[in-house]
């Protein structure tokens, strides 16, 4: 909301610049920021145009002769539609300055001479939307005489400062200038000065010509009411339009406009209705029955249903309650009498409303965050006598109560000693009560204890933390030293799991892969293409778009998305982790797991191909590398395989393989499968994916010193020739089963399959090592144990020893 | 000639051809050749019947002396030839060293985390755990016990994604508090703990919005904090991620789990407070949320809010980073091109 530097100083003495109020009321309130209109704006004066004739070489064109106040009419060229003899128009001078560094000469139009330019406002920059809708087409009309040579800019407002409040739900009770004017005034220890509206009584009947039911008990807490007779529908003054579009808000006639004034000027939201369009002389607040429609104009109907709080007259709805009213009563240029209503709605009733239907506006955005019940009745008294002075109206009728609730002052106890060990300050009892009294509470003390009466314009306040805000920042947070907590010792630290990720991600960052973070959401594809967990997909209600949908069920496919982006853009080689949860859900539960998982890829060339290195193509070997290592790191006591599987989705069949510990899968690593990886827009790509949590749940390894082996060793080799379809670690897991004690470590030197060898048939070489680290070990103990692992090979995988 | 002229000659003709050789085997073949058994020195003493019986000492210690003098001429020949040798080595092996060197490369953190960690260790040395967190969350820790039960205004401020009515994807890492603050065991001392995490809210994604990003939640509940302790705590943090030099400032703000809440401003690190195109001409930076955690919030978890006081503060990793590197876009952080990502190689 912004508030006028000139409105305010109607209730508040304004010494500071606007900036300055701007900044203090942001340290000590509300965020502000100072608002300087028309600052690009010049030589603009009123203008009387005293005749006009056609253009002698246009159609459209206009010769107005114009007073500017001046000892001789200038004649300036006007195009617009709407201009007249004896109207008083904005008239932009010869060197007038507007938006947009446009500047305004003198000149000639088709051969006739032009001294300046008549003005629509949004050429001064008024959004066209706050224009009054008869001057949007064209220039704007003065709606009385004006003196001619007067500064146009000061009449329209647009030299207005303002302090634009950026108001936090909680402080509603600013969103009016009334509430702004207490705000302000505090800040500077100043209190505002308001004037009540009088109803002039010699127009007041003692009729009440309608009946008002509250049918809708519970969600209308006041309903007032006052029907008006004999207005006389016309623009309204300029003061009035001008302080209307500089707040946001159109100008429409002085009814409608008379309403909005009092929202700006009270904050509280007022409706008009026109008395002779009621379908009866009763109005009834009640819930919508389901089907019922309120037409807001030719072109938009809402259907209502049983959750709308609506007001009904007769069979007609008329309104849709602090929301908007339809088309049915609404004001216009020949209305006579009307019915002015000032109500306080349940603020949650008129905010799922207002969003239902698509139509949130000054007058709900008020409700919702709640108004001042105490003010409902100034309001609707000072919407009559804004209209009784405008247009001088016929008879006023006497308030008619809907209903009443008696506005309550909210009394807070605070405790002198808790305020100042709660902020850590150390303010006098009288200090506090002057910060109070500033911002018109009244205290009452007690020892201790202050007994504070909170007037219903802060219905904010509730409890003793809210006095506490009040205080401290009226007092300033300037004012607070920073200390530490003084409290015992903790021990902090990371979760042992946290530790455990820490350290995964140092061994891939070492292992030279770049740390991504992709997202959450995903397509319901990504969410399937990976799921090797074999979750339920978990979707979010109202997702934005398709692409971020579902929860992830795999980190993968983030990595190719990331692979895909960079190959996009030229980066080919690429080594990339992420580190983040995926979201496996069973059948029968709402909730998800979240389980902590490590993915990598790897694509491209390892190294590159410079003066003195070639680049490699990353393989299968080279990813599964990195696995190794990093399941060297973990410190625990397990046994892991990698075992080969076909069956992983999107992944190469022959270079796919379950990465298992103690037979549990904890993850995969693979190749993407050729035509995966074709769709994906990447080339060829290794990718894996471990499961933290199951990784961290493994036993630790007990490690205990052992001194360098004193005794040497012994190596055998041996060459063998199988068939193909036996894979490496079947062999070498035999070789250990069979190697007896002493055998320490299997090595393979050479995989070999081609000429010389059987078709079907591959070559394997191992060096095996033997070592007791008790004794040495003697040459009989290894060939016995030699082969016996032979033998088993023989024996198992019909090998041919060679 | 004399025998003891010859011997003489022998010594000059020697050291000589020791000085004149010019590789290691010539002066090797020299030593066999002039000292050998066979050499000119043993074939001219077998002239010394010749000598007088009282000269043959003399002429013994002489000779001695011309294979002692050979023979050092000879070894210093070869120290100056092996010299030489390795000056011509060196040379031979001299590199470019302006050459670029191609070797094991060591992965960059992604610098959200890098920014975190930052934050994380700067709170554990001040002793506070590091508390994880559901990404999924009920609507009970997100909202409710954060004091925004249904209906409540403040839910329109956060859009959220939710899966059933009662479960969604977690708006803000506050969600945590709750959960810890009943899990605690306060006599066992006060609750510090930050938790760190990914949020989820129904923004499209743009320059400054993103539908996933991080935030850092902190909470600490003893007897006794105060809103002295928090202003404490942040200009420290703000000190360690942004300079030593830097000032903190509140303002009155809004959340419904504080009261009171304030908004955290850092002196610009920037233009130091002058005002630059930074901090918008104000000298000043929004860098955060906080406040001293509501009395119903602290209720909701069995804290008897008469007793035990708290504050809490969040704040946000991608805007911390985007302050302190001048990045621009959020959707940066999550579209992980590699330039981008290894530019911050090492920052934290
Ligand atoms: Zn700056």
């Amino acid at each position: 909301m912004k508030i006028s530097m000139n409105w305010l100083k109607e209730y508040l003495p304004v010494e500071h610049s606007v900036e300055e109020i701007a900044n203090k009321v942001s340290l000590t309130g509300i965020e502000s920021a100072p608002v300087k209109l028309g600052t690009d704006l010049s030589k603009l004066v009123v203008g009387h145009i005293n005749s006009i004739k056609p253009h002698p070489d246009s159609d459209h064109l206009n010769l107005c002769q114009v007073d500017i106040g001046e000892a001789e009419d200038v004649q300036i060229v006007c195009g617009a539609p709407n201009v007249a003899a004896d109207q008083y128009v904005i008239v932009a001078l010869d060197g007038a300055d507007l938006p947009a560094g446009k500047k305004i000469k003198k000149g000639e139009i088709r051969g006739q001479v032009s001294n300046g330019m008549i003005c629509g406002l949004d050429e001064l920059g008024v959004k066209e939307s706050l224009v009054p809708t008869a001057y949007q087409k064209g220039i704007y009309v003065f709606p009385a005489a004006e003196k001619p040579g007067a500064d146009a800019k000061e009449l329209l407002g647009l030299n207005d400062e303002m302090v634009d409040l950026d108001i936090t739900p909680n402080r509603a009770d600013t969103l009016g200038m009334r509430g702004a004017a207490w705000e302000i005034g505090a800040t500077y220890d100043k209190k505002p000065a308001f004037t009540d509206p009088k109803i002039d009584d010699s127009k007041v009947e003692s009729v009440n010509d309608v009946t008002i039911n509250i049918k809708a008990d519970n969600l209308v807490t006041d309903y007032l009411a006052r029907t008006v007779s004999g207005v006389k529908v016309a623009e309204s003054p300029l003061w009035m339009q001008r302080r209307l579009w500089n707040q946001g808000i159109q100008p429409v006639n002085n009814i409608v406009d008379a309403a909005n004034y009092v929202m700006i000027e009270l904050g509280e939201p007022v409706q008009i209705y026109d008395l002779d369009k009621l379908t009866d002389k009763a109005v009834t607040v009640e819930m919508a029955t389901d089907a019922s429609k309120l037409v807001l104009d030719d072109k938009i109907t809402k259907d209502l249903n049983h959750d709308d709080l609506v007001i009904n007259s007769g069979n007609d709805t008329i309104g849709l309650a602090g929301v908007t009213q339809g088309q049915k009563a609404v004001v216009t240029n020949e209305t006579k009498n009307i019915l002015i209503e000032s109500a306080v709605f349940d603020g949650t009733s008129v905010r799922k409303a207002a969003q239902r239907h698509d139509l949130r506006g000054d007058a709900s955005n008020r409700f919702e965050k709640g108004v001042d019940n105490g003010a409902v009745e100034i309001s609707l008294n000072r919407v009559v006598e804004l209209i009784n002075d405008i247009t001088d109206v016929k008879s006023i009728s006497q308030i008619l109560v809907g209903k009443e609730t008696p506005a309550k002052p909210t009394i807070i106890k605070a405790s002198i000693e808790h305020v100042n060990r709660l902020m850590g300050i150390t303010l006098s009892d009288q200090e506090m009560i002057k910060i109070l009294d500033r911002l018109g509470f009244t205290t009452e003390e007690n020892g201790d204890e202050l007994t504070v009466t909170i007037p219903s314009r802060r219905w904010d306040m509730t409890i003793e933390a809210d006095l506490i805000e009040e205080i401290m920042r009226i007092y300033g947070y300037e004012n607070l030293k920073g200390t530490l907590p003084s409290g015992n010792e903790t021990n902090g630290g990371y979760t042992p799991q946290r530790e455990f990720i820490n350290k995964l991600k140092n061994v891939l960052l070492s292992e030279g892969m770049d740390e991504t973070i992709t997202f959450g959401l995903v397509s319901k594809k990504e969410a399937t293409d990976f799921n090797t967990i074999d979750s339920e997909y978990t979707r979010v209600l109202h997702p934005m778009t398709e692409d971020h949908e579902y929860l992830r069920t795999s980190l993968i496919p983030g990595l190719i998305k990331t692979i895909a982006y960079n190959k996009a853009r030229k980066t080919t080689d690429i080594a990339i982790f992420e580190q983040g949860r995926i979201f496996d859900r069973e059948e029968g539960n709402d909730r998800p797991k979240e389980v902590e998982y490590i993915a990598g890829a790897l694509a491209g060339n390892l190294g590159a191909d410079t003066w003195n290195t070639n680049a490699k193509a990353v393989d299968f070997y080279d990813i599964k590398a990195i696995i190794e290592e990093l399941l060297g790191f973990l410190n625990v006591d397990a046994t892991f395989e990698f075992l080969p599987s076909e069956k992983i989705q999107n992944l190469h069949p022959g270079q796919t393989a379950v990465i298992t510990a103690d037979e549990k899968t904890v993850g995969f690593v693979g190749k993407l499968h050729p035509e995966y990886q074709a769709n994906s827009s990447v080339d060829d790509t290794y990718v894996f994916e471990l499961n933290v949590d199951s990784l961290l749940a493994l036993a630790k390894k007990n490690v205990k010193a052992q001194s360098a082996p004193k005794y040497p060793s012994i190596n055998r080799d041996l060459a063998i020739l199988v068939d193909k379809k036996i894979a490496s670690g079947q062999i070498v897991k035999d070789i250990f089963n069979n190697g007896g004690e002493y055998l320490k470590d299997v090595n393979i030197f050479d995989v070999y399959q081609g000429s010389n060898i059987d078709v079907g048939h591959k070559s394997l070489g191992y060096h095996l090592i033997f070592q007791n680290p008790n004794d040495t070990l003697t040459d009989d103990t290894v060939e016995k144990a030699f082969t016996q692992i032979k033998d088993s090979l023989i024996d198992q995988f019909d090998v041919e020893v060679r | 000639m004399s025998l003891n002229d010859k011997l003489k000659e022998l010594r000059e003709s020697g050291i000589d051809d020791a000085k004149r050789a010019e590789h290691l085997k010539d002066l090797n073949d020299l030593r066999v050749k002039l000292l050998g058994k066979k050499g000119p020195i043993t074939q001219a003493l077998r002239g010394m019947k010749d000598v007088p019986k009282e000269e043959r000492p003399e002429i013994g210690t002489l000779a001695n002396n011309v294979k002692k003098d050979i023979q050092e001429a000879i070894e210093a020949r070869i120290q100056e030839v092996n010299q030489r040798i390795i000056a011509q080595k060196l040379q031979e092996e001299t590199l470019d060293v302006t050459l670029p060197a191609q070797g094991h490369k060591i992965g960059t953190k992604h610098i959200l985390n890098q920014t975190i960690e930052d934050i994380e260790q700067f709170f554990i040395g001040l002793g506070y755990e590091v508390a994880p967190g559901y990404e999924v969350e009920e609507d009970h820790y997100n909202f409710e016990r954060l004091n925004i039960p249904k209906d409540h205004p403040a839910r329109d401020m956060q859009d959220t994604f939710y899966i059933t009515n009662e479960l969604l994807m977690r708006t803000q890492t506050s969600a945590q508090e709750g959960r810890d603050m009943d899990a605690h065991d306060f006599s066992k001392g006060p609750l510090k703990m930050i938790s760190p995490g990914i949020v989820y809210r129904r923004d499209d994604d743009d320059a400054t919005h993103s539908h996933q990003f991080h935030q850092l939640e902190g909470l600490v509940v003893d007897k006794n904090i105060s809103m002295a302790d928090l202003k404490g705590t942040l200009e420290a943090l703000c000190r360690h991620v942004f300079g030593p030099d830097r000032e903190i400032r509140f303002r009155p703000s809004f959340f419904p789990f504080t009261e009171p809440s304030v908004e955290v401003d850092v002196s610009c690190f920037n233009c130091g407070g002058e005002g630059c195109r930074i901090c918008k001409y104000t000298g000043w930076i929004e860098v955060l949320g906080a406040g001293l955690t509501h009395p119903n919030v602290l209720e909701m978890s069995g804290i008897d809010h008469t007793k035990y006081s708290a504050f809490a503060f969040g704040l946000g990793p991608e805007r911390f980073a985007m302050l302190k590197y001048g990045i621009d876009d959020i959707r940066d952080f999550y579209t992980n091109d590699i330039r981008f990502l290894e530019q911050f190689k090492g920052v934290n």
